[in-house]
């Protein structure tokens, strides 16, 4: 069985510049550290949206930096409101 | 940009920069050129401990083709511009996204993010730059295919194409990369597309299953070095097992790496243990659980053993953690199992099962990582001195127990020297392992940073004294380590980059290699 020859993803295998949205970008991106007791928790602190935003693009000591090939522009601003908005982002 | 202070590649009049930037737009798009400081931003970020300015480029480019590729050679070869591809560009603590130097154009092909093909009944993929492991994992899950890959700590947000690219390692028992990779294409400095083993033959099916193709085999030479881009690289995929059973065995002294070296050598060449087994010190476990450092140090300097050890009494960590895992059917692992529980008992060590491990934050990721479940677990790692410096020092060793103990306690010595823990791992290929220690170090702390260079530059010196040398390395510090392997080596090198990139417009200075 031969699959996916050729196409680009969507769903769950997409990838940069193809997030579905802000919630998509938490879980697949942020969460790995900000909801395992690696990165601060980020919930809660209605942090601003540009801080967010400055942080993701320059990283933070040990947080890496992310390119907008990797999170573009729109997903960045979409996880960002929804962090300092305090949606809820993870299943609990 | 207008800035007196830009950042030009070296060599490089403003002028043709601009001109050749506004080539390179012409074929990429305006939005995928970025010459401007604060958008160059996320490309500069660095864990090493050197000046952010010296791995500064001068833009980045993210072609989204190979054909863009193509045309971005032509105008590279033009203006002399120097050209940095990277992937998923996570290589943290080896460089990152930044170039090896300064003014190099950053090539980012992580828009090319395409899984071209996964062959289920053959248990192979063809994927681009782009992809991550975390993509492969999700597409596979997806899919609802019972196929495992190796990935390496930084899973999540790395792939598999710049990983097998730098040599990278994992641990499944695919968990030496390059050895499990098959096929790649590569555009080459003039433009050329070439495809390795048997991809160079037209309508050729076997390019995914047969690395060797005829003639001189090519794969190695595009691997750690700036002889051409890679654009696709197959894979082999394992089928998952129908029995997995990861396991922890933990050892109470840190002279015990000896004997759990002797003891588990014989087990994985014969693959009764078939994954790159990791050897992991207190202080490697220890942030992962995660365990605070201020805790148990307080001022300068590196930690002492006693803190150590009221670590270890404190967390039920071992002075040393063995990671394994089998892989097969119940049958054939319950029958393993009892090796693997004579072996513990023989050496003294405590086994932690799969069961007995929940709720441990450090078991899991590492349990994880051991059937190719991505993670980011082991950033744990950066908690432990704070401040964002980290650079790995990852000589080779032999699979022997007296090796892997010279070689701790050297480490732990010339580390200790200037203030920093041992924080440290072996990871057992067949025959060799991988040395693996993070210099950790607050990179906000001018003095901390000046004696990790130092540190390093020791580290290297004194292990290449020894015969014993680097796996991999960072970019700051490529010169320095491509120059322990001697003249005959880096002259051949040299040689072949005359001859694939007479331009010396790929990278030049990776590996330390450049005209």
């Amino acid at each position: 069985m031969i699959i996916a020859a050729g196409a680009m993803l969507g769903g769950a295998g997409a990838g940069a510049g193809q997030w579905r949205d802000g919630v998509q970008v938490y879980e697949k991106v942020c969460s790995h550290c900000h909801e395992a007791n690696v990165g601060p928790v980020l919930k809660g602190r209605q942090l601003p949206v540009a801080y967010i935003e400055r942080v993701v693009r320059h990283g933070n000591r040990a947080m890496p930096s992310f390119r907008p090939s990797e999170i573009d522009d729109a997903a960045l601003a979409d996880v960002a409101r929804l962090i300092g908005a305090g949606a809820p982002l993870v299943k609990e | 940009m207008s800035s007196k202070n830009r950042t030009l590649p070296k060599g490089v009049t403003a002028g043709d920069f601009d001109k050749a930037m506004r080539e390179i737009r012409a074929i990429v798009g305006a939005e995928y050129v970025l010459v401007d400081e604060e958008p160059l931003a996320p490309y500069n970020k660095i864990m090493m401990p050197v000046a952010d300015a010296q791995h500064a480029p001068s833009a980045a480019v993210m072609p989204d083709g190979v054909e863009q590729i193509r045309k971005i050679m032509k105008v590279a070869n033009k203006y002399r511009l120097p050209v940095y591809p990277v992937s998923t560009g996570k290589n943290i603590g080896y460089g990152s996204a930044a170039p090896v130097e300064r003014g190099q154009i950053v090539m980012d092909l992580r828009r090319m993010n395409r899984i071209i093909e996964v062959d289920a009944d053959l248990c192979t993929a063809l994927v681009e730059p782009g992809v991550t492991y975390q993509q492969l994992y999700d597409y596979l899950q997806e899919h609802n295919l019972p196929l495992w890959f190796s990935c390496p700590a930084p899973s999540a947000i790395a792939g598999p194409v710049g990983n097998m690219v730098d040599r990278g390692v994992g641990y499944t028992p695919y968990g030496e990369h390059f050895m499990f990779s098959c096929g790649m294409e590569v555009v080459l400095a003039n433009g050329d597309v070439l495809r390795t083993g048997m991809g160079a033959m037209e309508n050729s099916n076997t390019w995914q299953v047969f690395k060797w193709g005829y003639g001189p085999t090519l794969d190695g030479i595009f691997t750690q070095s700036n002889y051409g881009i890679v654009t696709k690289m197959g894979m082999w995929l394992m089928p998952a097992p129908p029995d997995f059973r990861p396991f922890c065995i933990q050892y109470p002294n840190e002279t015990d790496i000896t004997k759990i070296v002797d003891a588990l050598r014989p087990l994985r060449i014969a693959m009764v243990i078939p994954n790159a087994v990791v050897i992991a010190h207190t202080l490697w476990e220890a942030p992962c659980t995660p365990v605070k450092r201020t805790d148990y140090v307080t001022g300068p300097g590196a930690i002492s053993d006693e803190a150590v050890l009221k670590i270890q009494a404190d967390h039920g960590i071992g002075a040393w953690n063995v990671y394994a895992g089998l892989y097969g059917t119940k049958e054939t692992n319950d029958a393993n199992w009892k090796i693997i529980e004579a072996v513990a008992a023989a050496t003294g060590g405590k086994i932690i099962t799969q069961e007995q491990s929940r709720g441990s934050q450090a078991l899991q990721y590492r349990f994880d990582l051991m059937k190719g479940k991505p993670n980011l677990g082991e950033f744990g790692l950066y908690n432990w001195r704070g401040g964002g410096g980290s650079i790995w020092f990852a000589p080779v060793s032999q699979a022997k127990g007296s090796e892997t103990l010279k070689q701790m306690k050297m480490a732990k010595d010339i580390l200790g020297k200037y203030g920093f823990d041992y924080v440290g791992e072996f990871i057992v290929g067949w025959r060799d392992m991988h040395h693996v220690i993070d210099l950790l170090y607050d990179r906000s702390d001018e003095t901390q940073k000046k004696n990790a260079y130092a540190c390093y530059d020791e580290l290297l010196h004194a292990f290449a004294k020894e015969g014993y040398g680097m796996y991999r390395a960072n970019t700051a510090f490529a010169e320095k380590v491509a120059a322990t392997y001697g003249p005959v080596k880096r002259d051949v090198e040299k040689r072949l980059k005359k001859a694939l990139d007479p331009n010396n417009i790929i990278a030049p200075g990776r590996c330390g290699i450049s005209l």
